[in-house]
């Protein structure tokens, strides 16, 4: 093989690993903020599960995602190789530089948003209108509307649950030792089927979907056992006490924030390596368009580069959210970070790349819709609909110009 | 980058605010219930011939007040029109501002005790003593109803928390009552006095059952408030 290629290759790669390592030290704070915030667990714990279950999640579920980045946005049918080769590695530089900066000045975008804005802008300039496949697109562009709404919808529907079958009960703390492994064991049994539902690892290993389910429901049914085990001795102080209630949902946290770390790196995996993604076969000479399947070690790559950024950057972004979060309760973190992960998980499933922290923000809202926050700023949603509106033009402009540098430096 | 560590994005906890604003509204009762603990001790002792040290109580009396006036414009101040609550925002500022007139009267009532140290007749001290203290229960019981927030708040408004907030405003009506029937008994009291008192004095002693009442008028009003909030 050609030099060129292992330096196109090895290059778009460290460019990758770059970006998924800005995007984990960013967004590790969604999803272990809370448990940290709400001492359920340590930093040093919070950062390795969460390296640990982006990794995972990445490698598992990645590959629906990465394909919709790769080769869902950008018609490659009307662009030569050349021009597709220094688009993508165009657009990833554009989105890493663009997802830096605004981390840098603390602007709340979606490293989401960034790589399909970038992909768009290359698009465009590479192919004109017509390349750009407007259809994906949109619908891309449907699912931030609609993932937001998803994730405060499942929220409040939680959080008005636990309502119902712990607060208001005679006894709370005994309702909540019989719902929270039964919730446990459900979020088991999501994650679980979506390892084994239509992946790469079920393909590999002739697991069917029935199989699949049947692992999920034995291995939620074990979850379940260890919880009720757990749980087994906490006792009550008191008719109203609520603070026990709290303290099981404290444990309970610790596997709804491993669950949104899971989701995050389904998800997201695919901001980074979906571009690469594409450029390796394109270098190889293998059209972009025959079928390839993501290459395990570059969803490994991309997962470590998250994991890599939840263990270092993300310490210390964990260690500012966390502290500056008191109002979250147990109950209602749980319920954020169902919802929220669940929503991420379901699009992953779908193939839509989805903002994470913009479905935190709706699971947040729902929970306060359900009554369940003192006070919830609805002004935040404001600052995601101007992000939208800025990041997707700026790193489409962004992209272009990297591109066009590219072109006369390289040719 | 070292040291930027302020430089990160985090969306999550711009969603919802940091200071909680049931939390501050237990803070300002807290002050209400330190002001009237000190207030209804001196006032007793106030009735029974003690004016000496009341300087002291007036003094007292006027820096809890302020402290709670700094807790409440802090409130008003961060609650913008963004703000989603789980309670209706003007009632939850209702109760707020009856909470605060009770402070207000408070500190009315210790500044006019002090200005004119009037004897109470032998005659009236009981009633009076009697009054005092069912408007001291009228807003102890305004405390635990506005106390029991906090679970309210936990549990989301479940009906059983409801329910109990709702017997404590019921014994806020019922000492409010009593406290009502006592100051009439006070003032028929001073009426048949008037002929051996002078008028300074009966002016100064209708005053005193009025401003003293007002404090229990106003617990009752933060009791209404909170019912109108959490009803359904």
């Amino acid at each position: 093989m050609d030099i060129t290629i292992w330096l196109i290759i090895g290059g778009s790669s460290a460019i990758a690993f770059y970006m998924a390592w800005s995007i984990g030290s960013n967004d590790v704070a969604n999803s272990m903020a809370t448990a940290v915030g709400a001492k359920a667990i340590t930093f040093k714990q919070a950062v390795l599960i969460a390296g640990i279950l982006n990794l995972i999640g990445a490698v598992f579920v990645g590959s629906h995602v990465t394909d919709t980045v790769r080769k869902g946005i950008v018609d490659i049918t009307y662009v030569d190789t050349h021009t597709l080769l220094l688009g993508f590695v165009a657009s990833l530089l554009a989105a890493a530089i663009w997802v830096t900066l605004s981390t840098w000045k603390e602007m709340p975008i979606s490293t989401t948003h960034s790589i399909i804005g970038a992909l768009v802008g290359f698009g465009l300039i590479a192919g004109g209108m017509s390349s750009v496949i407007w259809g994906k697109v949109g619908s891309v562009v449907a699912s931030w509307i609609l993932s937001p709404i998803a994730g405060c919808i499942i929220a409040f529907l939680v959080f008005k649950m636990i309502v119902k079958t712990i607060f208001s009960k005679e006894k709370p703390v005994r309702a909540a030792k019989i719902i929270g492994p039964v919730i446990f064991g459900f979020t088991a049994f999501l994650i679980v089927s979506s390892l084994f539902l239509k992946t790469p690892l079920s393909e590999n290993y002739g697991i069917s979907d029935l199989d699949g389910i049947f692992i999920a429901v034995i291995a939620s049914a074990v979850v379940m056992l260890i919880g009720i085990f757990t749980l087994r001795k906490i006792e009550a102080k008191g008719a109203e006490d609520y603070a026990t209630v709290e303290s099981i949902f404290r444990k309970l946290q610790i596997g709804t924030s491993s669950y949104v770390a899971f989701a995050h790196g389904s998800n997201d995996i695919a901001n980074a390596i979906g571009p690469v993604a594409s450029i390796i076969p394109l270098a190889q000479g293998i059209g972009i368009g025959s079928k390839v399947e993501v290459p395990y070690w570059l969803l490994f790559l991309g997962g470590l580069g998250i994991a890599m950024g939840c263990m270092t950057w993300g310490r210390r972004v964990m260690k500012t959210v966390g502290s500056r979060i008191t109002n979250l309760t147990n109950t209602r973190g749980f319920s954020v970070d169902f919802g929220a992960a669940t929503t991420v998980l379901v699009a992953s499933k779908l193939g839509l790349p989805i903002s994470t922290s913009h479905t935190v923000v709706g699971a947040v809202i729902g929970v306060g819709l359900a009554r369940g926050l003192e006070a919830v700023d609805l002004s935040v949603i404001k600052k995601i609909i101007i992000s939208w509106l800025l990041t997707l033009p700026i790193a489409a402009g962004t992209s272009i110009a990297i591109f066009l540098i590219l072109r006369t430096i390289v040719g | 980058m070292v040291g930027k560590k302020d430089h990160f994005r985090a969306p999550v906890q711009e969603a919802f605010r940091r200071k909680s604003p049931f939390g501050q509204l237990l803070e300002h009762m807290e002050k209400v219930r330190e002001c009237i603990d000190i207030l209804g001790e001196g006032i007793v002792r106030y009735y029974t011939g003690e004016c000496k040290d009341f300087l002291e109580i007036s003094k007292k009396v006027s820096k809890i007040e302020h402290e709670a006036d700094l807790i409440k414009g802090n409130l008003r101040n961060h609650l913008p029109n963004s703000l989603f609550m789980p309670v209706d925002k003007g009632k939850f500022l209702w109760a707020l501002r009856e909470q605060d007139k009770i402070l207000d009267h408070a500190e009315n009532l210790a500044k006019m005790l002090d200005m004119r140290h009037t004897k109470i007749p032998k005659e009236l001290q009981s009633v009076f003593i009697d009054h005092a203290k069912l408007v001291m229960k009228t807003v102890k019981a305004m405390e635990k109803a506005v106390e029991n927030i906090r679970d309210l708040v936990e549990t989301s408004f479940v009906k059983r928390e409801r329910e109990e907030t709702k017997e404590y405003i019921y014994k806020v009506h019922e000492y409010e009552y009593k406290a009502d029937k006592k100051k009439y008994e006070a003032t028929k009291g001073i009426y048949k006095l008037e002929k051996k008192l002078n008028p300074m004095d009966v002016y100064h002693l209708l005053k005193i059952a009025d401003w003293v009442d007002d404090i229990a008028d106003h617990a009752e009003n933060v009791a209404d408030w909170l019912r109108a909030m959490i009803a359904k």
